[in-house]
């Protein structure tokens, strides 16, 4: 396999790719799908992003007491087909892993692809492997419980 | 260690087949280091290398008894990863469903 994603979800969307990429850019929407009381307990603090290759952003909820910043840096922005991200949650480094979002137009609707793995090194190694990781660790675990 | 940097420890150990070979051994039990080894065309020196890799991953615990070294499988971090990976998709697919009604409601 070229490569070997920890996780991967594909999906149709009924929206042009445009609109669902600016999506993930725009602040105001990152509260209405990514954060907020409406899909889980917790408040929003803040939201902000620079959005250009390099840019920072941190989205601060507000969960059990406790403050948490999810951030990370944009590594690639290409309208309205490819954006690539770091992304970390709390204490973890941000470039631990990098979140990957492909959106293919179909008409008037589009394919959004969402890749999330590890460190970038990592793919090298998994290129060397057959079998997916997710079975890997899947079946190991399964095998020792 | 953090959750991401064990993970990644973890993986690494995995990405390799000798050291997935070796785990799949431990998971029908304890075994000496020379049993592990017997079975791979390559040095125990060789071995033990990969070894300590799952070592240094907390994969594999190493237990001496007079002149033999016993390995034994640690599940935890395979039970983190899982979790890890489990927890990642739940969260990817909710957001994204709310991404789709988001966009509709705006299209209505």
């Amino acid at each position: 396999m070229s490569e070997a994603p920890v996780i991967r979800i594909a999906r149709r969307i009924e929206a042009p790719a445009e609109r669902v990429f600016d999506a993930w850019l725009d602040p105001a929407m990152i509260g209405r799908f990514m954060f907020g009381t409406h899909l889980r307990d917790e408040q929003v603090a803040s939201l902000t992003n620079e959005a250009r290759v390099g840019g920072r952003f941190s989205y601060k909820v507000i969960r059990g007491g406790a403050l948490i910043d999810h951030t990370g840096t944009y590594r690639e922005i290409e309208r309205p087909r490819r954006l690539v991200f770091t992304w970390g949650v709390g204490e973890e480094q941000g470039d631990l892993s990098v979140v990957t979002i492909e959106i293919a137009a179909k008409g008037e609707a589009c394919e959004l692809t969402l890749t999330h793995r590890l460190h970038p090194d990592w793919a090298d190694y998994a290129e060397r492997t057959q079998a997916g990781w997710t079975k890997i660790v899947g079946d190991l675990a399964a095998a020792v419980e | 260690m953090l959750a991401v940097a064990a993970l990644d420890a973890t993986m690494l150990a995995l990405a390799d087949p000798t050291r997935r070979a070796i785990l799949s051994r431990l998971t029908t039990g304890e075994a000496r280091v020379t049993e592990i080894a017997a079975p791979f065309a390559m040095s125990l020196n060789a071995v033990s290398k990969h070894i300590r890799m799952l070592e240094r991953a907390d994969l594999v615990s190493r237990r001496r008894a007079g002149r033999e070294h016993y390995l034994s499988l640690n599940p935890r971090p395979l039970d983190a990863a899982a979790d890890w990976i489990e927890q990642q998709r739940t969260f990817w697919n909710h957001r994204l469903d709310a991404l789709e009604r988001a966009l509709a409601e705006d299209q209505d």
